[in-house]
C-alpha cells in the first residue's frame, strides 16, 4: 500500500520552509527554498517540488498540505490592500480616522497615527441606530444604504466593510445593508462586523472588519492560484491554512475571514512546542524561538497555548499594554500569545551615549549578515560574540555551508565595544552574550509571571537555529524544570504546521449577570453557534466522530471591561437541561475567581460577575504523525565525541577545554556532562556547567540541573 | 503592576483610557522606574511620593501598609488624582491584601521574616477617579476654593498590616457618588501595589538586596549620563515665549503664562516668572503639575529611548513663584490646573520653535477637553458619574500635517469606546466625528478637531472643563491657527452657546455638543502643494470654498483637478487616482 504524505510549507521573509512527514513511519524530510516576494506561490510551488523530489513521491500521495503564511499581515504592513470602502451608522464616519485618539509614541513630536486604511471619501455614515440591547432606534434608511452603494460602484471599490453601532447585540440591519451591498457592487467582497467579529467595542470590531475585507481579494487569488496548480500537477490534497490561533482551517474558509490567518507563521512554532510537550509528558511548557532577527516567546499551559485577543497588526512591540499601543491596526480574532523581541543571531551590539553596552534592535540580518561572514557587515553581533566565545564552530555553521572569519569577528568586537569599554575582547563578547539574555529573559518573564504563572512550573523548549546555543542560561535565570532541544531545531516551527486540528472560532456577545442569568437563552446561542461551527467542518470534509466543541465564556465582575476566558464544560458538547448547566456556570465562576487573582493578585468572590462573551470552538480532530523513535538505546558517547573546544564558561572564569558532539551519532540514552557543546547541521546546543543533557528516545536533549 | 490595576479597574477612566501611572522608588524616595502611558504623571508621583511618605514619617510605616492621599497641597494635582504608596521591605513579602497567596518566594516563615525585616523603597500608584465628591458629577467644575472640589484625603493607611481599614474606606467612600466602581478601583490600586511589592521581593531575593540597590544606583547615573550626554546637542541660551489661558472660568480676564527655558550644560531652568497671580478660580496649576508640564518638554526634546527617573530629574530645574497660576497656594481651586500645565507645555515649545524648527510642531489642542456628567440612573435610581477627555487637532510640523483627533502633550488618554459608554451609562452618543475645515491652514496644515455629542433622556448635571473657544493654537512661520473649539447645547434647535468651563443642568431630551479646536499650521499655506488640498477636499476635510480662499488652489469637484489659483504660478495638475 502506498504511504500517505503530509506536507507543510511555511513562507517567511527570507526562506521558505518546507516540511514533509510520512504518515505512517514518521519518517521527515525537511528543506529551505529562497522565497519569493512578488510571486510568493512561486515559492510555494518550488518548496513543494523540492519536497516530493527529496522523498521520491509522486504528487497524489500527499493528502494534507498545510500553509503557513505572511501573505495577509504583508498586504496590510505594505499598504497593498484592495480598495476598500466603509458603511456605517450615521455620525460615526470617522471612526477609522479617530481610532482611539491617541500617539503611538509618547514623547514624539513628529509622531504619526497609522494611515486609515480606507480613505475618508469611502467611508459613508447611513442612518439607522440600535440601542444597546439591539433594539432598534431608527430603522435602516435603505435609500441611504443604496446611495452610497452607487458611489462605491463608481469607485470601482473591491471590497466594502460594514460596521453598525451595536450590531453585534442584533445584526439585521448589519444583514440588510449587506445584501444591498452585494447587488448593486456584485463585484465588490462584503464583510460584516456582526459576522466577523460580533464583539462590542466599536472601533475594534470595524477595524477588524476592514482588515478581513481588504485583504480578502488578495489572499483570496493568491490561495486560489496555489490551489490550481497544486491540482494541475496531480496534487489533489485537503488544503489548509495555519491561523493565528493555531488551529488550520480550509483554503476556502481561509479566503473568506483572513483576518484569522494575520499570524499565520509565528503560530506554528509554539503549536510544535505543544504537540511535543504532550507527547513527551509536559503539558506546561514556554516555547522559545530565536532565529536571525528576533526572538519570540510563547506560554503553554496544561496542552493549550495562551491566547490573546487584544493584537495590534504592523504595530512594533508584542508585550500587551504599553507605549507601544496604537501604533497598528488592531484586530480582535484569537492571536497565539507572544513576546517577540529583536534579540536574534544578527542583532547588533553598541555602545550608548551614557557608556553602555546595548544589543539590537538593529539587525545584520542575513545580508550583509555577522562581521563574521565578511560579506561587508562590520558590526559585532550575538553570532559574532558566540563565535568569540567559542560556543559556534567556524567550520560547521549551517553544515558548513557559510565558514565563519573568527578574527573579523573578535575586530569587529574590539573597535565598537572592547575599546570604547576599555574592555578585554572576551568579556566584551561574554557581555553582549549576557545582555541578550538578559533581554530574552525579560521577554520569558513577561509571558510568563506577567501573565501570573510561574516560570518554575514550566520546562523550556528552545528551537530556531540560535535557540539552542541560549537556553540553558535562560532555563537557569527562571528556573525552569527542564530544557527541551528538539530534534533539527531549525525546522521545529514548520513541524507545528503538520500537528494541529482543524479549528473554527464562533462567538456572540450576551451580557448577562451571572446570578439572573437566563440558561435557556444560554443554551440556544450556543446550540446556534455549535450548529454553525459543525455546518463549517462538515463543508470541510471532517465525519461527525472527529468534531468536538468547546465551549467558553469572558467573564468579568460587573462595572469592569476587561475580561477573562474560562472554559465553560470540558468539551463534552453538549449542555443538557438546567440542572447540570447551573453546576457549569459555578464550576466557571470558580475558574473565573482563580484566573483573576492568578493575573491581577487578587480576586472577589462576592461580586456580582456577569457574562460577556460565548466562545465556541468547533475542531476537527486530524491524526497526528506518530513521533519516530531512535534506533534502540545506545547510550555509548565515544562515537559522538568530534573534537575538544577551547569554549569560554563565566562559571569557570573563562576558556576551559569543552568536548564538542555530532548529535546525529548521539544514541538514546547517552547523559552528557557540562560543559558540552552538541552540534547539529542547523543548530549548537550550549551545556553549561552544572548541567547535563539527556538523549531520549526520539532523539529530543534534555537539560535538567544536577 | 500597570497591568494588574488597568485590567482590574472597574471604572472606564482607568481600565479603557489607562489615566493611571505606577512607580518605584528608592529608601531615599528617589524615583527608580516609572510606568505610565500620560505624561502628566511625570512629575506628579515624583513630586508627591516622597512629601507624603515624609509628612507620614517611614517609621510608622509596616510591612504590609499601604497609605492614600490626594492633598494637592502636599505635592499632589487636582483631587480626583488618588495615590496609593506601599513601603516595600526585604524579607518580608507578605503582601498588602489579605486575599492574596504568596507565589513567589513564599517559604520564609513569618517569624523569619520578622527578623530580617529592612526598608528597601516604595511602590506607588496614582489612578484619576471618576468622582471624588464635590460640587458636581465626576467632581470637575468651576469653583471658588479646593474645599467645593471633593473630598481632600491626607495621607492616611488605608491599609494595615494587609488588611483594609474600613472606618477609613467607608468615610472616603462616603462623600462619592460612584461608589461601586470607587470601591472597585481601590481594590485595583491595593492590586497592583501588591504586584509591585511581591514583584520587587522576587528580584531582592534572587538576587540579594545589596545587589539590587548598587544596580539602581547605576541605573540612576546612567540615566543622568545619557541625559547630559543628548543635552549637549541642544542649542544653549535662554529661550522665551509667553500666552494665555483664554478665560478662569468666573472672568473673561485671559490667564498669562509666562515661559523661559535657559538651556546650559548643567541641565535645562523652567523660569515661569512672571504667569499671573492664582485666581480664585479653577486654573491654578499645581507645583507638581508644572513641573510634569516642564519634564515632558525637555523629555520630548531628547532621545526617548532615555529611562525617566531620578538620574533624568536631577537636570530639571524649575522656578514658580508660589501664589501664582503655575504655584498656587491653598486653598485655590486646582481642579481646571490640567488646562495651565498643558498650555504651558504649548508655550514652551513655541519659544523654542525659531531655534529647533525641524522638531518643533505648531500649537496643539493643549487643552484637556475634560467632560463629566452624572445623575440618578434613570432605571435604577443609583448615582452615576462619567468622566472622559477628548483629542483635538495636533500642530502641523515640518515635514508632515498635524495628525486629526489626537492627544497632545502631557495627555495620552483613549476615547471611551461608544459601545461599551452605552453599556454601562444612560447616555446615548449622538455624533463623534472629526469637525470640517478646523484646521489651522499651512503649507502643513493642523489636525482636525472633532465632536461628540451626548444625548440624555433624564435630566443630568454635565460639565464642560475646557478652553481655546476664543483663540486657537498658534501658527508657526507663516501657519495659520487652528479653528476654534466650540461648547453647545442642543444643536440642532433652539441652540444655547456655552462657556468653556460650566456646569448645565440638562433636561430630558437635550443634546451637548463638544467640538475641539483645529491644530495650528506649519508654514504659509499658499506653499501647500495643491494634491494634498485636492485630497483633503476630496476626503471632505476641507471645502472648496475654503481651499480657494485660504490655500489659493481651485478644486474642479467634477474632474477632481486642481489649480494653482495663484496667477503667477499658473499649473493644472492631474488629479491622483
Amino acid at each position: 500500500m502506498t504511504s500517505r504524505y503530509r506536507l507543510g510549507v511555511d513562507i517567511g521573509g527570507t526562506f521558505t520552509d518546507a516540511i514533509l512527514i510520512n504518515e505512517g513511519t514518521g519518517e521527515i524530510h525537511v528543506g529551505k527554498v529562497p522565497s519569493t516576494p512578488q510571486d510568493p506561490a512561486r515559492g510555494f510551488m518550488d518548496a513543494a517540488h523540492r519536497m516530493l523530489r527529496e522523498a521520491d513521491i509522486s504528487p497524489d500521495e500527499v493528502r494534507l498540505v498545510v500553509h503557513g503564511t505572511t501573505v495577509a499581515t504583508n498586504a496590510v504592513i505594505e499598504g497593498k490592500v484592495a480598495r476598500t470602502g466603509f458603511i456605517t451608522t450615521d455620525g460615526f464616519r470617522d471612526l477609522l480616522e479617530i481610532q482611539r485618539q491617541i500617539r503611538p509614541s509618547l514623547y514624539d513630536l513628529q509622531f504619526e497615527k497609522p494611515r486609515p486604511l480606507v480613505p475618508r471619501r469611502l467611508c459613508f455614515g447611513v442612518p439607522e441606530r440600535l440601542d444597546a440591547h439591539g433594539n432598534i432606534l431608527t430603522p435602516l434608511d435603505e435609500n441611504a444604504v443604496t446611495q452610497a452603494a452607487e458611489r462605491l460602484r463608481k469607485d470601482g471599490v473591491e471590497a466594502i466593510a460594514v460596521c453598525f453601532l451595536h450590531a453585534y447585540v442584533n445584526p439585521i440591519h448589519e444583514t440588510r445593508a449587506g445584501k444591498i451591498l452585494s447587488e448593486i457592487v456584485p463585484n465588490a467582497v462584503v464583510s460584516l462586523s456582526s459576522d466577523v467579529a460580533p464583539e462590542f467595542r466599536e472601533y475594534f470590531r470595524a477595524s477588524t472588519t476592514v482588515i478581513n475585507v481588504c485583504i480578502r481579494p488578495i489572499v483570496a487569488q493568491y490561495l486560489q492560484r496555489i490551489e490550481t496548480q497544486l491540482v494541475n500537477e496531480g496534487l489533489n490534497a485537503a488544503l489548509l491554512v495555519m491561523q493565528s490561533s493555531g488551529g488550520v482551517f480550509t483554503f476556502s474558509a481561509a479566503s473568506k475571514k483572513p483576518v484569522f490567518m494575520v499570524e499565520s507563521g509565528p503560530a506554528a512554532g509554539v503549536i510544535a512546542a505543544t504537540h511535543l510537550g504532550t507527547a513527551l509528558g509536559y503539558e506546561d511548557v514556554i516555547s522559545f524561538d530565536m532565529g536571525g532577527t528576533t526572538a519570540k516567546a510563547g506560554l503553554i499551559e496544561s496542552g493549550t497555548p495562551r491566547i490573546t485577543k487584544e493584537y495590534e497588526v504592523g504595530a512594533t512591540a508584542r508585550s500587551g499594554l504599553g507605549a507601544n499601543a496604537g501604533g497598528g491596526y488592531p484586530i480582535r480574532t484569537p492571536v497565539i500569545d507572544l513576546v517577540e523581541i529583536g534579540a536574534g543571531g544578527g542583532s547588533i551590539a553598541w555602545v550608548d551615549s551614557g557608556g553602555v553596552l546595548r544589543v539590537g534592535p538593529q539587525s545584520a540580518g542575513a545580508d550583509p549578515g555577522p562581521a563574521c561572514y565578511e560579506k561587508g557587515g562590520a558590526a559585532p553581533t550575538i553570532t559574532d560574540a558566540n563565535l568569540v566565545l567559542g560556543r559556534l564552530n567556524p567550520s560547521y555553521f549551517l553544515g558548513g555551508e557559510i565558514k565563519l572569519n573568527i578574527d573579523a569577528a573578535w575586530r569587529a568586537i574590539e573597535e565598537t565595544c572592547a575599546k570604547p569599554l576599555g574592555m578585554e575582547v572576551v568579556n566584551a563578547a561574554h557581555g553582549i552574550v549576557e545582555i541578550a539574555n538578559a533581554a530574552m529573559v525579560n521577554a520569558l518573564r513577561l509571558v510568563s509571571v506577567q501573565r501570573g504563572y510561574d516560570p518554575r512550573e514550566f520546562v523550556l523548549m528552545a528551537f530556531g537555529g540560535a535557540g539552542p546555543l541560549h537556553a540553558n542560561r535562560l532555563a537557569d535565570e527562571i528556573e525552569a524544570r527542564a530544557v527541551i532541544i528538539p530534534i533539527s531545531p531549525g525546522t521545529t516551527s514548520a513541524m507545528g504546521l503538520l500537528v494541529t486540528d482543524l479549528k473554527h472560532e464562533c462567538t456572540k456577545t450576551l451580557i448577562q449577570r451571572v446570578d439572573q442569568l437566563d440558561l435557556m437563552e444560554l443554551e440556544k446561542t450556543f446550540e446556534s453557534l455549535t450548529e454553525t461551527g459543525r455546518k463549517t467542518l462538515e463543508r470541510e470534509g471532517m465525519a461527525q466522530e472527529d468534531i468536538s466543541f468547546d465551549r467558553k465564556v469572558d467573564m468579568r465582575y460587573v462595572g469592569q471591561s476587561y475580561e477573562l476566558t474560562v472554559t465553560l464544560s470540558e468539551g463534552q458538547g453538549e449542555c443538557t437541561p438546567s440542572p447540570l448547566c447551573e453546576s457549569e456556570i459555578r464550576r466557571a465562576l470558580e475558574a473565573f475567581n482563580l484566573a483573576h487573582d492568578r493575573a491581577y493578585g487578587y480576586n472577589a468572590p462576592d461580586e456580582p460577575v456577569e457574562l460577556v462573551n460565548l466562545r465556541l470552538t468547533a475542531v476537527g480532530h486530524i491524526t497526528k504523525p506518530r513521533q519516530r523513535e531512535l534506533d534502540g538505546r545506545d547510550p555509548d558517547i565515544g562515537k559522538a565525541h568530534k573534537a575538544i573546544r577551547s569554549v569560554y564558561f563565566a562559571e569557570k572564569n573563562g576558556y576551559v577545554d569543552c568536548p564538542i558532539y555530532n548529535r546525529y551519532r548521539l544514541g538514546a540514552g547517552v547523559v552528557l556532562i557540562g560543559p558540552a557543546i552538541v552540534e547539529e547541521i542547523d543548530s549548537t546546543t550550549v551545556i553549561h556547567p552544572g548541567y547535563q543533557a539527556e538523549m531520549d528516545k526520539y532523539g529530543n536533549l534534555i537539560l535538567t540541573k544536577f | 503592576m500597570a497591568i494588574a490595576l488597568r485590567r482590574s479597574a472597574y471604572s472606564t477612566n482607568i481600565k479603557t483610557r489607562a489615566d493611571f501611572s505606577c512607580a518605584f522608588f528608592d529608601r531615599q524616595l528617589q524615583p527608580v522606574a516609572q510606568a505610565f502611558t500620560q505624561p502628566v504623571h511625570l512629575g506628579s508621583l515624583t513630586e508627591f511620593v516622597p512629601r507624603v511618605v515624609r509628612e507620614y514619617g517611614p517609621e510608622n510605616l509596616e510591612p504590609g501598609d499601604a497609605i492614600l492621599s490626594n492633598h494637592p497641597y502636599l505635592g499632589g494635582v487636582h483631587l480626583n488624582d488618588i495615590t496609593l504608596i506601599s513601603p516595600v521591605y526585604h524579607g518580608a513579602s507578605r503582601s498588602v491584601c489579605p486575599d492574596n497567596s504568596e507565589r513567589n518566594g513564599a517559604k520564609n516563615t513569618e517569624e523569619h521574616r520578622e527578623q530580617t525585616l529592612e526598608l528597601f523603597g516604595y511602590v506607588a500608584n496614582l489612578a484619576h477617579h471618576v468622582d471624588v465628591g464635590g460640587g458636581a458629577p465626576a467632581s470637575i467644575g468651576a469653583f471658588r476654593e479646593v474645599y467645593q472640589e471633593g473630598i481632600i484625603i491626607p495621607p492616611v493607611k488605608l491599609v494595615r498590616r494587609g488588611e483594609i481599614v474600613q472606618d477609613i474606606f467607608r468615610l472616603v467612600l462616603g462623600q462619592i457618588r460612584s461608589k461601586h466602581e470607587t470601591a472597585g478601583d481601590f481594590r485595583a490600586q491595593i492590586a497592583a501595589n501588591n504586584t509591585g511589592v511581591r514583584r520587587l521581593n522576587a528580584l531582592l531575593e534572587r538576587m540579594g538586596a545589596h545587589k539590587v540597590a548598587l544596580n539602581v544606583d547605576e541605573l540612576l547615573a546612567y540615566t543622568e549620563r545619557r541625559t547630559r550626554a543628548d543635552l549637549a546637542n541642544l542649542p544653549k541660551g535662554t529661550f522665551a515665549a509667553d500666552g494665555y489661558v483664554d478665560n478662569d472660568g468666573f472672568t473673561d480676564e485671559p490667564v498669562r503664562l509666562a515661559a523661559k527655558m535657559v538651556i546650559d550644560d548643567n541641565g535645562v531652568l523652567f523660569d515661569l516668572t512672571g504667569s499671573d497671580p492664582q485666581r480664585r478660580a479653577p486654573v491654578n496649576s499645581t507645583y507638581a503639575q508644572t513641573y510634569s508640564a516642564c519634564a515632558y518638554v525637555l523629555k520630548s526634546l531628547l532621545d526617548p529611548d532615555i529611562p525617566v527617573n531620578a538620574g533624568f530629574y536631577r537636570l530639571v530645574r524649575i522656578v514658580a513663584p508660589p501664589g501664582t497660576v503655575v504655584n498656587c497656594t491653598s486653598p485655590s481651586p486646582v481642579v481646571g490646573g490640567w488646562e495651565t500645565q498643558v498650555r504651558l507645555s504649548d508655550i514652551l515649545l513655541k519659544a523654542i520653535a525659531p531655534i529647533l524648527p525641524d522638531s518643533i510642531p505648531a500649537g496643539t489642542k493643549a487643552m484637556m477637553a475634560q467632560v463629566g456628567f452624572g445623575a440618578a440612573h434613570p432605571r435604577t435610581g443609583e448615582l452615576y458619574a462619567f468622566y472622559e477627555t477628548l483629542a483635538g487637532g495636533y500642530g502641523g510640523r515640518v515635514s508632515s500635517d498635524g495628525p486629526d483627533a489626537v492627544q497632545c502633550h502631557g495627555q495620552n488618554t483613549e476615547n471611551a469606546p461608544i459601545e461599551e459608554t452605552e453599556v454601562n451609562y444612560p447616555v446615548r452618543i449622538n455624533r463623534y466625528e472629526l469637525v470640517e475645515d478646523s484646521d489651522g491652514a499651512g503649507k502643513h496644515r493642523g489636525g482636525l478637531g472633532l465632536r461628540r455629542d451626548y444625548f440624555f433622556d433624564h435630566e443630568a448635571s454635565f460639565t464642560i472643563l475646557s478652553d481655546r473657544d476664543r483663540w486657537g493654537p498658534h501658527g508657526l512661520f507663516g501657519g495659520l491657527p487652528g479653528k476654534v473649539a466650540n461648547y453647545m447645547l442642543n444643536p440642532d434647535s433652539d441652540t444655547v452657546e456655552l462657556g468653556s468651563k460650566v456646569t448645565v443642568q440638562l433636561k430630558p431630551g437635550d443634546v451637548v455638543s463638544f467640538r475641539t479646536c483645529g491644530g495650528g499650521g506649519y508654514g504659509p499655506p499658499e506653499d501647500r502643494d495643491p494634491q494634498l488640498v485636492l485630497r483633503d477636499v476630496r476626503d471632505g476635510k476641507v471645502s472648496p470654498a475654503r481651499a480657494r480662499k485660504i490655500y489659493g488652489v481651485s478644486i474642479d469637484t467634477d474632474t477632481w483637478t486642481a489649480e494653482k489659483a495663484d496667477t503667477s504660478s499658473q499649473q493644472t495638475n492631474s488629479a491622483a487616482k
